[in-house]
């Protein structure tokens, strides 16, 4: 067991820093040089000269890369050039935000799409099952944009129940937190619970008529033991691991939303930097999101090989 | 003769497909075994064996079956009990055993949990009696040391081993009634031998009746005390072993009959009669082998033929039984 999780972790060394080299290349593949950006108005070419020096932009790249990664590794991410604030800084405060935002629509999310699917799954082919369905293609459907406008549109200005904007932290004030994230996040959770649903109730159908399923009746267990002990364990494994996947692109920041909602988390974060050619800052949050997504799906192979015996054994 | 430990009459079974067609795969079933016997079902692919074991069990899909008729079991009609009630017969009274090993244990859980689960299902006993239960069944089905293989995963074991876990579980609460569907069918043939052993000193042990179901006469000729053949959803002949094997009455058994394996070649099956079974889409009248049968005369596709009697053992549904003034 051990051995797997080593080596599943040691496969990881290369794709971490693949990802790295594209991320610094893509970089420096886009148009506009940041020293001509920084020097300000005059360009006076002392100063770029100097710019360049010290940000290394004189250097081959492989070695401006080995720069940047060696910086990396000691926690520096760089500086914003327009925040003139370290990139870790910026990071570590945005990413919380953008936590609590993912997490909350995750847990909507798998409330909504485990569940129903589970449920469509035991009244295949009945209204419940129907109805799910066709409500639940619409969740699919709907563009978050328009699901967040409508969302605002009914429960802050019809109602008033939720404020349209703004952030609140939770170590301030939970209750108020809660009120401000709340409809982001259904609007970012409804899109993947339409998507879980679909695979829950592919695969518990699946897993409903399989052999195993027919010996637990047999054996005389009861309906609720059949599924959620049998057939449940055996089908909902994928969809953690997709649910794991789609974790991940949450935290990459939902630009869209965070803008609607004026949540300030890594999309505004990352919008901002791309239209100021804030490279550093570019860099650092896509490194840190790229990373945590290879994270997530180290731990979803993990958790799989976990709940597999058979794969545990290899 | 006593009551039968379990009675059908007239069972029907339809699946309602979803291109709309009926398949009637089991139409008017008349079957009773007796407690502590061994009744072997054997018949063609599609004959409605499997069917047949599923209705009693309660296990055929409640949204595409429709099931008409009497399945008494221990004078109890299985067909008006609810949900709850039948399953709290499954795998206490009765259990089924089926073809697929392979597929057939729950690969999240090892063996020993799906035994234990059965057991604690069941019985008031605590997790640790259970335990040393399984464990128990484990050595009875011959599994070596018990006590480790507990703890395996399904993937761990071969299709025989996983084939004696299945038999470990159905037999843990000695029930009254085994269902054996194919149970070697998916096996290799040194293994199928050592099974059909197990469940037979085991049958004996517990004094367990048994439905087997297996294509191999020369198994049913060795296990079984009664027999009962299948045709296209119904049954053409039923007695006992020694009737059907010295005087089939049906021209279908002959014909099964006619291509027996010797016993010193067990691996043998089913011969393959000319022409091929009747649509089960459509209803039928007369008898359902006219198109196959040697014997055919016009009224045998006009008139209903019902299963008679031809002695105190044995009945047909041929219009010309007994066979033996034809072939005299
Ligand atoms: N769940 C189901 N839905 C629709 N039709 C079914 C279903 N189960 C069985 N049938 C049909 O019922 C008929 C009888 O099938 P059954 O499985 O009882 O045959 P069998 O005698 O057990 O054959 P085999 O020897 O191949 O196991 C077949 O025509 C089959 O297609
Ligand atoms: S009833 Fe007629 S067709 Fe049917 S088995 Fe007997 S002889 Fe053959
Ligand atoms: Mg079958």
């Amino acid at each position: 067991m051990l051995s797997v999780i080593l080596k599943r972790v040691l496969q990881l060394v290369p794709t971490v820093f693949f990802v790295s080299v594209i991320i610094f290349s893509l970089q420096h593949l886009l148009p506009g040089d940041p020293a001509l950006i920084m020097a300000g108005e005059d360009k006076d070419p002392a100063v770029i000269a100097q710019i360049r020096a010290q940000y290394h932009l004189d250097q081959p790249l492989p070695l401006q890369y080995l720069y940047w990664i060696k910086g990396v590794l000691h926690g520096d991410l760089g500086e914003s050039m327009r925040l003139k604030a370290p990139v870790l800084e910026l990071v570590a405060t945005k990413l919380p935000v953008t936590l609590q935002l993912a997490c909350m629509a995750m847990l909507i999310a798998l409330t909504l799409g485990v569940s129903f699917g589970v449920l469509c799954a035991v009244y295949k082919g009945r209204l419940l099952d129907s109805i799910v369905n066709v409500v639940g293609l619409v969740g699919i459907s709907t563009p978050n944009f328009w699901l967040g406008i409508m969302l605002i549109f009914l429960f802050s200005v019809h109602l008033g129940w939720l404020p349209a904007s703004g952030y609140v932290s939770p170590f301030e004030d939970l209750g108020q937190s809660l009120k401000t994230t709340i409809m982001p996040a259904f609007v970012l959770g409804n899109a993947i619970a339409g998507v879980l649903m679909r695979h829950t109730r592919g695969a518990m159908l699946q897993a409903l008529a399989s052999d195993y399923v027919r010996t637990a009746r047999a054996k005389g267990l009861y309906e609720h033991v059949v599924v959620i002990k049998h057939a449940m364990r055996n089908a909902l494994t994928p969809v953690i691991t997709l649910g794991a996947l789609e974790f991940g692109t949450l935290l990459s920041g939902a630009v869209l939303t965070e803008q609607i909602f004026t949540i300030p988390g890594f999309g505004k974060l990352i919008v901002d930097a791309v239209f100021n050619r804030d490279y550093a800052v570019v860099q650092g949050v896509v490194l840190v999101t790229a990373t945590t997504y290879i994270l997530l799906n180290l731990l979803a192979d993990l958790g799989y090989i976990l709940v597999n015996p058979r794969l545990r054994d290899e | 003769m006593t009551t039968p430990l379990l009675d059908i009459t007239g069972l029907r079974v339809r699946f309602q497909g979803a291109d709309g067609r009926v398949v009637t795969a089991v139409d008017g079933v008349d079957l009773s075994v007796h407690a502590g016997r061994i009744l072997g079902l054997v018949g063609e692919s599609g004959s409605g064996k499997s069917v047949t074991s599923l209705s009693i069990m309660g296990l055929l899909p409640k949204d595409s079956a429709e099931i008409e008729g009497r399945i008494l079991f221990e004078n109890e009609n299985l067909l008006s009990v609810d949900e709850h009630r039948q399953r709290d017969l499954n795998g206490h009274r009765m259990a089924m055993i089926f073809q697929e090993p392979m597929t057939s244990l729950n690969p999240a859980y090892t063996i020993g949990e799906q035994i234990v689960e059965l057991i604690l299902r069941h019985t008031t006993k605590s997790r640790l009696e259970a335990e040393a239960q399984a464990i128990d069944m484990l050595r009875q089905v011959r599994i070596p040391t018990p006590e480790q293989r507990f703890h395996d995963y399904p993937h761990r074991l071969s299709g025989g081993m996983r084939q004696r876990v299945m038999i470990a579980m159905a037999l843990a609460l000695q029930p009254t009634l085994l269902i054996a569907d194919e149970p070697t069918t998916a096996l290799d043939v040194t293994i199928q031998a050592q099974i059909l052993e197990l469940v037979r000193a085991l049958q004996e042990k517990q004094t367990t009746a048994v439905i087997l179901i297996t294509h191999d006469l020369g198994v049913v000729a060795e296990l079984c005390d009664d027999v009962a053949v299948m045709y296209a959803g119904q049954i053409v002949e039923k007695g006992a072993v020694e009737d059907i094997f010295n005087t089939p009455q049906h021209p279908y058994t002959v014909g099964l009959l006619g291509s027996l394996p010797r016993l010193d070649q067990p691996q043998g099956r089913l011969a393959a009669i000319e022409g091929s079974v009747p649509d089960m889409t459509k209803p039928q009248t007369g008898c359902r082998f006219a198109d196959r049968c040697p014997f055919v005369l016009p009224q045998c596709r006009t008139q209903a033929v019902p299963l008679q009697a031809i002695s105190a053992t044995q009945s047909s549904r041929c219009l010309r039984a007994p066979l033996e003034r034809l072939v005299a």
